[in-house]
């Protein structure tokens, strides 16, 4: 699982601070911290960013590129900020991604072609003309019409990231139902238009609103989930150190075990630790096996 | 191959609660299928109507509203024995409208004595209703529990800011809670987890998933009931499995529609059966949805939706 780190965010006070300063000090510390977290790629989401935008994106990138190495993630609406941004970035270990081009045919028009003039790459938000998909069926009518629209324009299928769009779990469960759905369709759908397209998602909406010592687990456990249905990166807490050692393979039991409530197993609980019924609690909660209550650790 | 008509698997019952004086115990509840699917399950107990009286005479109702109760709506116990005795009430709510504090602002003492007089004048059960105000709910609720013990009052809403206090009033004096939460059925089954772990009994807990009237986003409470009783029956959710209580009739009157003249709006048609259709239309789908208790007000209102659930149960 490639991770995006998400902490250098406009939102963030202490970040949204220094970008109105200009003082590059905290935003250089936090992208080398995120880097030695062990992130694969930064994301810069700079919001709207309606005024400035263009100025302060450019900035942003100049600086973050003197300290680290890793390939960007340009995050805003503003497409003149992206393509501020995208002049400044320089190529060191993989190319800058946008993020994100929605599937309106105005925004598509308008981004698409500067991912290819700069040779970068995008993400394909399945977000339509007529806001969020209600359903699998509606996202690859979206997946469909962006990535044909990319493919046409010479994107590579391997610069193209889908975002399919994750809901929080407390509200709106059933909406990842049918973002797990489209997640196992994906691969079939890309196949012929942008074959070796990647994914990604902001992982961290699943647990939104969610108790903050409770959203840990969830994330976890749903990028367990993704993982298996084909996700190729999430968008992250840089600093989630359980979040990195899952990505990384290094908890093979409790993914396992994810895996096999994702497949339709009911584990016996009886033969289960603590941390590993916990998995089981929260896979059911997000597949909606059981109904979400902010004590669904306590059942 | 023959034609099998397809069935619900159901895996889950909703719990009987018995409600009540001792010597007239009513129960409610106790479904194992989907409201009046009766070729899939039973509904042993098929649901109540609550008929509402006023702890101060009302001064906004339409005159459609009124007109059943004009020489009664001074006094509450000549009104509950009314509602009991002329228009066959299975329950009554007592609503606490003037204990608002932005309202009459009546005292916990004056509401504690309109309760018992009203108590005291029916053998039906009896729910009695805050104003919904927090503060001035803990404090009316808790004392009427407490000066109110044996009764088994159903005592609402009982909210989370407010579930310690009412949830152990409730266990200490013995009277049955409706867990109130604004249209979101996993705050629902949190309120009920919470009120579990305080250690209130099963039997003592009825749900108001919060209603609205017809028009006024009633499908939205629709799919919370309906939400509701599909994870209680077919997804074995223990912490979902309860009555539900619709208080509907304050918000079915509260709209213009029920409350213009036949002069500000000839086009609605006839005033007096304008209201009557709204709250029976808005009982009607409560009661498709998953409602054991429904809150009402017009007598013809709950004659119409008497015969609906004659019909329904096949009875």
């Amino acid at each position: 699982m490639i991770l995006i780190g998400e902490n250098l965010n406009i939102m963030v006070t202490s970040i949204g601070q220094a970008m109105k300063e200009r003082n590059p000090k905290p935003i250089q510390d936090l992208a080398v911290a995120e880097a030695e977290a062990g992130v694969d790629y930064i994301d810069i989401n700079l919001g709207p960013a309606r005024k400035g935008g263009e100025e302060l994106m450019e900035w942003m990138v100049t600086i973050v590129q003197e300290v680290v190495d890793l390939p960007l993630y340009l995050d805003t609406t503003n497409v003149k900020a992206i393509e501020a941004g995208l002049k400044a970035y320089k190529n060191k270990q993989g190319k800058a991604v946008v993020n994100s081009i929605m599937c309106r045919p105005e925004r598509m028009e308008a981004q698409i072609p500067l991912v290819t003039k700069y040779d970068a790459g995008m993400v394909a938000l399945l977000w339509g003309p007529e806001g969020m998909p209600r359903d699998a069926a509606e996202r690859g009518l979206l997946a469909t019409d962006i990535l044909q629209r990319a493919a046409e324009a010479g994107v590579a299928g391997e610069d193209i990231w889908v975002d399919p769009i994750v809901t929080p779990v407390n509200v709106q469960q059933n909406q990842l139902l049918e973002c797990n759905q489209f997640m196992s369709e994906l691969e079939m759908i890309a196949e012929v238009l942008a074959p070796g397209c990647k994914s990604t998602c902001g992982l961290s909406n699943v647990s939104n609103g969610a108790p903050d010592h409770l959203r840990p687990i969830l994330n976890q456990t749903y990028m367990m989930m993704l993982e298996k249905l084909g996700m190729k990166s999430c968008i992250v807490d840089a600093f989630d150190k359980d979040l990195h050692e899952i990505a990384r393979g290094k908890r093979p039991e409790n993914t396992a075990i994810v895996h096999r409530v994702l497949d339709g197993d009911e584990p016996d609980m009886g033969g289960l630790n603590k941390e590993a019924q916990g998995y089981v609690k929260t896979a059911k909660v997000i597949l909606g096996h059981s109904l979400y209550s902010d004590s669904w650790l306590e059942l | 191959m023959a034609f099998e008509i397809p069935k619900i698997l159901y895996n889950g019952a909703i719990k009987e609660n018995p409600l009540g004086k001792e010597s007239n115990r009513i129960t409610v509840g106790g479904e194992t299928c989907y409201p009046f699917h009766l070729f899939e399950g039973n509904m042993p107990h098929p649901p109540k109507i609550a008929m509402e009286v006023y702890d101060a005479t009302p001064e906004d109702w339409a005159q459609a509203a009124l007109d059943p109760f004009t020489d009664v709506v001074h006094d509450p116990a000549a009104w509950a024995q009314k509602c009991v005795a002329s228009y066959g009430a299975e329950m009554i709510a007592l609503q606490l409208a003037s204990t608002d504090p932005n309202a009459q602002n009546t005292t916990a003492e004056q509401a504690v004595e309109t309760t018992k007089k009203v108590a005291a004048a029916i053998e039906v059960p009896l729910i009695v209703w805050g104003c919904c105000n927090v503060e001035k709910d803990t404090e009316v609720l808790k004392r009427i529990a407490e000066e109110c013990t044996g009764e088994n009052l159903i005592l609402g809403p009982v909210e989370e800011d407010t579930h310690k206090a009412l949830g152990a009033a409730a266990i200490a004096y013995q009277h049955t809670i409706a867990a109130s939460t604004p249209i979101d059925i996993n705050l629902a089954k949190q309120l009920n987890i919470l009120l579990g772990n305080l250690g209130v009994p099963d039997e003592r807990i009825l749900v108001d998933p919060t209603v609205t009237g017809l028009g006024y986003g009633l499908e939205y409470c629709y799919s919370v009931m309906e939400r509701d009783r599909m994870a209680a029956l077919t997804q074995e959710d223990e912490r979902l499995q309860f009555p539900i209580v619709c208080n509907l009739a304050k918000d079915v009157w509260k709209v213009k529609e029920a409350k213009l003249s036949d002069e500000d709006a000839p086009l609605l048609g006839d005033p007096t059966k304008r209201g009557v259709l709204l709250e029976a239309m808005t009982a009607l789908l409560f009661l498709l949805a998953g409602g054991d208790i429904l809150i009402m007000r017009h007598p013809d209102a709950i004659q119409l939706v008497r015969g609906f659930i004659n019909d329904l149960m096949g009875s």
